[in-house]
């Protein structure tokens, strides 16, 4: 009795406590642990609304935890509301690599990290575009403004003369195509590998980078839907500054006397047509919508993440005709299941958790051939001349149809544009150059993918600190196209006159198995980190299309609506599977640290590739890096008021470089090599095979060694921390064609016998702060990079590229000079008048005997008296120096203000877009500037038509590429939620927001960013410039 | 228990992916290895076939370059203007006519399809043993095959030799690190001679094949070859069994002249009772084309050859004459040195001007240009590629005709019966409708052969090894005044591609002076 009393008594001085849990934002924090300190089994969590009740006495201590932020001690009173505070050193400062994560404080590798917040602000429909700008040694070039169109990435460098692409990562699984599978908003951070030492856990395709993206999560508490909307009008934003009629005519007329030929135009101020090419070449204000829905959460046992996106936008350039969209549909859904957890209850078999992602991406895209010489719609646009109209109407087109009937007789079909008129064709002169309206008319070829990526994995606590997870991913891709053709005649060199179709589809799948064992602990002071890892992979595909001639119906333009029969040749089929690509690793990684102030970190991985030769089927990859945490030793303490975090760090590795193509060590049959028997009209032709050519056993991975030195600051709080990393990447052992003589009598075979040097230093800087109400946050990068090809190991010992009509190949790769580089005649101004023309001499001899006043002096380079080959140098180059993005966010009430600049500098453009063989082509206005008499210009030579000796491959075509972007502006306004608490709505922002919105850049041609293939950077053909976005949209969460 | 099942899986699982060897071991889809290959019959056949394909390849092949075997040497002899555009039109060809060739600029062609053509013969003989040793041919089945490729092997050579000389001459093919020595140009005829006497004595080549085989290599073509590098050579050791051989084709009563000069280069004549070895091209199913140039099919040499801007006049018999890039000028002292009325005159300088006009002839157009190959429409209309690659018609490497003057040549150069010398020599002339001549020295006989076979790449080895190259072969004797530089011993060869040199560590001596300037 007397102790039921004392019990009564005991719990009549508890109550209930009711109380409110809100994060930093005032936002109820749902699911938060509430537990009564001296007494842990009296606990409850808070509701949907962050209200919890607790029965405890008042005044004890309640601690409040929740996953995510720090947790809180308060006694206990009734009507409590208790505030959690972010614990930002869980949330940031953790670092994904390979096959696990890392707290940032004891990352000892070069490792950059984009976060979701950072790309929150940049909108970006791939990933890989995504990452232009934020992290330092990442250098991003947009290949094109094609809606959908790739980018051209390379971490710290260009590392091989052949594939420098870096290894891309998703959740663990290696993507090899279709990237644009990936919603970005669905990224919940992208860490990239740049050291050898970090990306030494993935071994032989490493060597370039390697690229980890991490989607999202459910965060614990209520179910979250999200709906984001934007919509968009896209313009170019700069045209080409071309002549007008009057200055075409006036040019024109110039250049044909200069020739000594009549002049063309009677009176060039008399002006009957002045069209814009440009003006009928771009559609303003393409759409571009993005609608994004997604639901997460998570509880104990299930967190979920599902995410439906839908993406449409119209290119500007020929977008309104269906030649150049883009469409895609993403889902996803990540999910972790927890089966069970005993933690509580043992050390060993006590948890066990199974993941599982899955995603589906459809895309639909129709593109335009970009950046081409070849009389695409962009440079025909550039290259008509303003006194030729798009349409010819009444009797003139009567005349034309007339004439095109009577020269190409069962081949010239008349072409309409949308208006009924009929389209006007250039005319002789203008070779491949088409009336863009033309093109459009005809019908594009559309791309369709499918694309299933799934992981599973579980990981199981085996005992203690040592996991075991095994994974098993798939990339199941299905890709095709469809397209036809219906006779057409839009210039003498393109035209058909019958009907036919073309379907392709292709298959691949990838498969990876991997068993990685892991063991975190920490004795004291030592912190010690072992993984062990086991990884399978294949990616296998096949293909498969036919072709046929002559529809029946071009409303129905299939295969099987067509009637052309393969013994006419009309009709043709191929398919077949492609080479297996398989790998077997193993992989270690040991990290230690000894009380977050010494760190060592060592990796191996030994990797058996289907590619390498029989004589190196395994690579062996390893690396080491080091880390000194100055600041946590005892004799930095006095710094703490202003210095809050030094962190040196030092790596070493060898990564390696598996794109190397198949079978390249070994001889197979190869057929194709037939010759015909027979006599007099009776020959055969008799099927061959033969060797394919010389086998090297001993062919590998191409290698890439490199050092990184680093060093972390933080200062103020952590409120400014900077960065800087030193490194110097020496590729090894690139693929060549081997140098030795053709008398071999057979294709040389591939060695490893190139190398290439990159060295370069990366900046990193971030400072935030506030102002009474006002956040405000500034980050910034920037990059140097110095890239040296060592040696090319060819037999010639070098190589050139990027064939421009007329000059001939403009790049050249040559030992000691960076890769690749511009290469020309240097010029030295005008000569203006004879005795300039006859002073340049070389031991008496004129060194340019053919030039007049008014010509280019070119420089001799080799001083032997004359202009030729010899003297071509190098005159520029299409990789930057420097690349630099920068950041800045604000925050004040329910505003939120970004802006992000982005830019190069030291890269140089080579302007290839006047055809030398069309002299009828129109110019650009600058040629106004041309030499005209003594004094006139000592930079552009005097106009003559069909001139190719002042036009040759030389500095005049060079321009400068730097250039500074404002890539993104946004204005966001959150509306109170008070207000929109009446709607049953969280959180409603709404938005404004330009891309591309300033340039500021020298070039004067459409966009001075332009790539076209893996060795080809700013040689501009007429590039499809990138657009100008306005957008408007809302983010929604209830 | 849930969990102990769950672990097991995943133990299972760990043991399942423990790797295999094998898992690394990937096939080709669409390809063999060859040692697995090269087993059976049929793939041996195919082998053979790809060591004949470089013979069509001269005329444009692995070096993008045209060097057809009748007219590269035809430019550095008195008869023939590479013509073209301008004198950069083709460079090399151009050097070439000039004796200016560089090691850069030079005719990689013939030195690369040749080795490509010794490279595929050395293979069928050593995948002749895989296919014997599998038990798949017996061994008189592989002799055959054996005799085959190294015939063609020696053709191969036979090129390499004549143009370049001292060259690498290996019968294995090479391996790391892929270094052969330079062998003298003597050291590569006694090299091959004695290989070519080996196989002839060895019996296994065929005197001929059936119809829809004809291509094949056979004895009669041992025989020609033979003959031709013993009088280049110069070899007087040789003269008698060189006689023996022309003698032994002239007895066996199977060839014969072609009636009328001009049906040689018909279509319907090909493989005719005149023809000892051709190079076959056909333009039905042609599909060699720009991108597919060593694919087989029709010629390029005679659109190269073809008269540039050439309109033939309406109703003319050669109205099917279609335009080509001009290369194949017939000097006008060529022209007249044509015995009045030789037929062969007319049917091997055309006569453009009399046939047609030209607005663009080329900076050596002489009005005449070679007959023998000329591009006709109805000549490549069946092709399915390229129309410029799709000519029909068959390079005649060897006629008749040269065993008769060839015997000729052998008869007095070995004192023999200098009235069946002269037999020899009229059977020719008879045919090009000239009188017959009494006696023959070996310059009636070299004038005879200049008229026989002009356009077809024997004159200047004949004015070479008769040692008049240095007296005809100047600027004075060009009646066109093209030619500036005179033909010396040092430009007797063509230089030795620069990369060759540069690839083979020191161990390629280049021709004549060429680079040291």
């Amino acid at each position: 009795m007397m102790l039921l009393a004392l019990f009564v008594s005991m719990t009549s001085f508890a109550q209930s406590i009711l109380g409110t849990v809100i994060d930093e934002n005032g936002e109820p924090v749902i699911g938060a642990t509430v537990v009564e300190k001296a007494n842990p089994q009296n606990a409850t969590i808070t509701d949907f609304d962050g209200n919890f009740n607790l029965k405890v006495e008042a005044g004890k201590i309640l601690a409040i935890s929740y996953v995510g932020y720090i947790t809180q001690e308060v006694a206990a009173s009734n009507g409590m509301k208790v505030n959690l505070q972010p614990d930002d050193k869980m949330l940031e400062e953790v670092v994904v690599i390979g096959y696990g994560v890392q707290k940032k404080s004891v990352v000892t590798a070069a490792i950059a990290k984009v976060s979701s917040d950072d790309l929150d602000g940049t909108a970006p429909v791939r990933m890989d575009n995504a990452l232009k700008g934020l992290a330092a040694g990442v250098n991003v070039t947009s290949s094109s403004g094609q809606p959908g169109a790739a980018a051209r990435i390379r971490v710290r460098g260009i590392g091989s003369v052949n594939d420098s692409n870096p290894l891309y990562i998703v959740d663990g699984m290696p993507i090899e195509g279709g990237l644009d599978y990936i919603n970005p908003s669905d990224i919940e951070s992208i860490e990239v590998l740049k050291d050898a030492a970090s990306g030494a856990i993935y071994g032989a395709r490493a060597a370039n980078g390697v690229i980890l993206v991490t989607t999202k999560k459910g965060k614990m508490g209520k179910v979250t839907v999200n709906y984001n909307f934007s919509q968009g009008w896209q313009t170019a934003w700069k045209h080409r500054d071309v002549l007008d009629a009057t200055g075409y005519m006036v040019m024109q007329n110039e250049g044909l006397v200069n020739a000594g030929q009549a002049p063309k135009y009677a009176d060039p101020y008399n002006v009957t047509t002045n069209t814009d090419w440009q003006d009928l070449l771009f559609n303003d204000n393409a759409p571009v919508q993005n609608h994004e829905l997604t639901l997460s959460g998570a509880s104990e046992k299930v967190n979920y993440y599902f995410s439906l996106g839908y993406y449409d936008q119209e290119g500007i350039v020929g977008g309104n005709y269906g030649h150049s969209n883009y469409n895609r549909l993403t889902l996803r859904g990540n999910f972790n299941f927890n089966v069970f957890d005993v933690t509580k209850e043992r050390n060993w078999l006590n948890k066990l958790d199974v993941q599982v992602n899955l995603s589906y991406a459809r895309v639909k895209n129709a593109g335009l051939d970009v950046n081409s010489q070849w009389g695409n719609e962009i440079g025909s646009a550039l290259a008509l001349p303003p006194v030729i109209a798009p349409y010819v109407t009444g009797q003139d087109a009567q005349d034309q149809i007339d004439y095109y009937s009577s020269t190409y007789p069962e081949e010239y079909v008349p072409m309409y544009g949308d208006n009924g008129e009929l389209l006007n064709i250039p005319g002789a002169g203008f070779n491949e150059m088409a009336n863009p309206l033309a093109s459009f008319q005809l019908p594009a070829t559309n791309y369709w993918s499918h694309k299933f990526v799934s992981n599973f994995s579980a990981t199981l606590g085996i005992w203690d600190g040592l996991k075991y997870r095994v994974s098993y991913s798939t990339d199941m891709s299905f890709w095709g196209n469809q397209s036809y053709a219906t006779p057409y005649w839009i210039s003498p060199t393109k035209h058909r006159n019958y009907s036919s179709t073309s379907m392709e589809s292709d298959r691949g799948t990838v498969w990876q198995l991997e068993n990685v064992l892991s063991y975190d602990k920490t004795f004291g002071a030592h912190t010690v980190n072992v993984v062990l890892g086991q990884s399978a992979f294949e990616n296998s595909g096949w293909t498969l299309g036919a072709s046929r001639n002559n529809l029946k119906d071009y409303n129905k333009p299939w295969i099987n609506a067509a009637t052309g029969l393969a013994a006419d040749g009309d009709r043709d089929g191929w398919g077949g599977p492609g080479v297996k690509h398989t790998m077997s690793s193993l992989f270690a990684r040991l990290s230690y640290n000894y009380d977050e102030r010494y760190m060592v970190q060592g990796t191996i991985r030994r990797d058996g590739s289907s590619r390498f030769g029989t004589n190196n089927k395994y690579g062996v990859f390893p690396s080491v890096s080091l880390g000194w945490n100055v600041m946590n030793e005892k004799f930095m303490k006095s710094t703490n008021d202003w210095l809050n975090n030094l962190k040196v760090r030092f790596s070493w590795g060898k990564n390696g470089n598996d794109n190397i193509g198949d079978f390249r060590y070994t001889v197979l049959t190869q057929g194709g090599n037939n010759y015909g028997f027979g006599m007099a009209g009776g020959e055969k032709e008799i099927t061959s095979s033969k060797a394919s050519g010389l086998s090297n056993p001993d062919l590998k991975w191409e290698e890439s060694e490199q050092y990184d030195f680093g060093v972390d600051f933080g200062f103020l709080n952590n409120k400014v921390t900077f960065t800087v990393d030193w490194f110097k990447k020496k590729t090894n052992g690139m693929l060549k064609d081997m140098n030795i003589p053709s008398y071999v009598g057979e294709s040389k075979p591939i060695g490893n016998v190139g190398d290439m040097e990159n060295t370069g230093i990366e900046f990193e800087l971030g400072y935030k702060f506030n102002i009474s109400d006002a956040k405000f946050q500034i980050k910034g990068n920037a990059s140097y990079l110095k890239n040296k090809l060592i040696k090319l190991g060819n037999a010639a010992g070098f190589e050139t590229y990027d064939n421009v009509s007329n000059l001939g190949n403009i790049s050249r790769a040559e030992a000691g000079e960076p890769f690749p580089y511009f290469w020309g005649y240097k010029t030295d101004g005008i000569f203006q008048n004879w005795e300039e023309v006859n002073a340049y001499t070389k031991d008496g001899q004129l060194i340019q005997p053919d030039a007049r006043p008014g010509y280019v002096r070119f420089v001799d380079v080799n001083d032997d008296g004359v202009i030729d080959d010899a003297d071509r140098t190098k005159i520029g180059k299409g990789t930057p120096d420097w690349t630099f993005g920068a950041t800045f966010n604000a925050a004040w009430k329910g505003f939120d203000f970004m802006m992000f600049w982005q830019g190069t500098y030291g890269n140089d453009i080579f302007d290839a877009t006047r055809r030398l063989d069309l002299p009828s082509i129109n110019l650009p206005s600058w040629f106004l500037g041309r030499w005209t008499g003594e004094g006139t210009s000592d930079k552009y030579p005097i106009y003559i038509q069909g001139d190719a000796t002042n036009w040759q491959a030389s500095d005049l075509y060079i321009h400068d590429g730097s250039y500074i972007r404002l890539k993104n502006i946004e204005l966001g306004y959150t509306i109170p939620e008070f207000i929109t608490k009446k709607a049953f709505i969280s959180r409603l922002r709404l938005f404004v927001s330009a891309e591309n919105l300033l340039t500021f850049t020298k070039y004067w041609g459409f966009d001075p960013e332009i790539s076209s293939s893996a060795t080809s950077c700013g040689v501009d053909f007429g590039v499809y410039p990138q657009p100008r976005t306005w957008r408007v949209g809302f983010n929604l969460t209830f | 228990m849930k969990a102990n099942k769950i672990l097991l899986g995943m133990l299972v699982t760990l043991a399942m992916t423990s790797c295999k060897d094998d898992f690394l071991e990937v096939t080709s889809p669409t390809d063999t290895f060859i040692e697995e290959y090269y087993t059976t019959k049929t793939s041996l056949d195919e082998a053979l076939v790809a060591a004949y394909a470089p013979l069509h390849w001269y005329d444009y092949g692995s070096t993008w370059q045209y060097n057809a075997l009748n007219f590269i040497s035809e430019f550095m002899s008195d008869d023939m203007y590479p013509n073209g555009s301008s004198n950069t039109d083709q460079p090399m060809l151009q050097l070439m006519f000039n004796y200016s060739c560089t090691p850069v600029v030079c005719l990689t062609g013939v030195w690369s399809d040749s080795y490509s053509g010794v490279k595929r013969s050395n293979d069928v003989i050593k995948y002749a043993d895989w296919v014997e040793a599998a038990g798949n041919i017996t061994a008189s089945e592989k002799a055959d095959y054996v005799a085959q490729a190294r015939l063609l092997r020696v053709f191969y050579y036979l090129q390499l030799w004549k143009f370049y000389g001292n060259v690498p001459c290996y019968f294995e093919n090479l391996e790391a690190p892929y270094i052969s020595e330079q062998l003298t140009a003597d050291e590569v005829y006694a090299k091959v001679i004695a290989e070519l006497e080996d196989i002839i004595a060895g019996g296994q080549l065929k005197d001929d094949y059936p119809a829809e085989m004809k291509g094949h290599v056979t004895k009669p073509l041992a025989y020609m070859i033979y003959a031709e590098m013993v009088m280049i050579q110069n070899d007087n050791s040789r003269y008698g069994k060189a006689l023996s051989f022309m003698q032994e084709l002239i007895n066996s009563g199977k060839y014969k002249l072609t009636v009328n000069f001009q049906d040689i280069w018909e279509e319907f004549s090909e493989w005719n009772s005149e023809s000892i070895f051709e190079i076959n091209y056909f333009d039905d199913n042609s599909v060699r084309g720009w991108g597919n140039q060593l694919g087989a099919g029709g010629a390029v040499f005679p659109r190269l050859h073809g008269p540039r801007s050439f309109k033939a006049n309406a109703g003319d018999p050669y109205e099917d004459v279609d335009a080509g890039w001009g290369f194949s000028a017939i000097p006008l002292h060529s022209v007249a040195s044509f015995e009045e009325g030789d037929l062969r005159k007319e049917f091997s300088a055309f006569d453009l001007n009399a046939h047609g006009t030209s607005d663009d002839p080329g900076w050596m157009a002489t009005g005449y240009c070679l007959y023998k190959y000329m591009c006709r429409k109805s000549n490549n209309k069946d092709q399915k590629a390229d129309a410029d690659l799709g000519f029909n018609n068959n390079l005649r490497v060897y006629r008749y005709a040269e065993t008769l003057l060839n015997a000729a040549e052998l008869l007095l150069k070995t004192g023999g019966s200098a009235s069946d010398a002269a037999k020899y020599v009229n059977e020719v002339r008879a045919r090009a409708g000239l009188a017959a001549v009494n006696g023959v020295d070996e310059d009636v006989i070299l004038n005879e052969r200049r008229h026989e076979f002009m356009g077809e790449g024997k004159r200047y080895f004949d004015l070479v090894r008769t040692g008049k190259a240095a007296s005809v072969l100047t600027p004075n004797n060009d009646s066109g005044g093209y030619r500036t530089k005179a033909w010396s011993e040092d430009v007797r060869y063509l230089p030795i591609p620069q990369d060759n040199i540069d690839a083979a560590q020191g161990t390629l001596k280049q021709n004549g002076n060429y680079g040291s300037n």
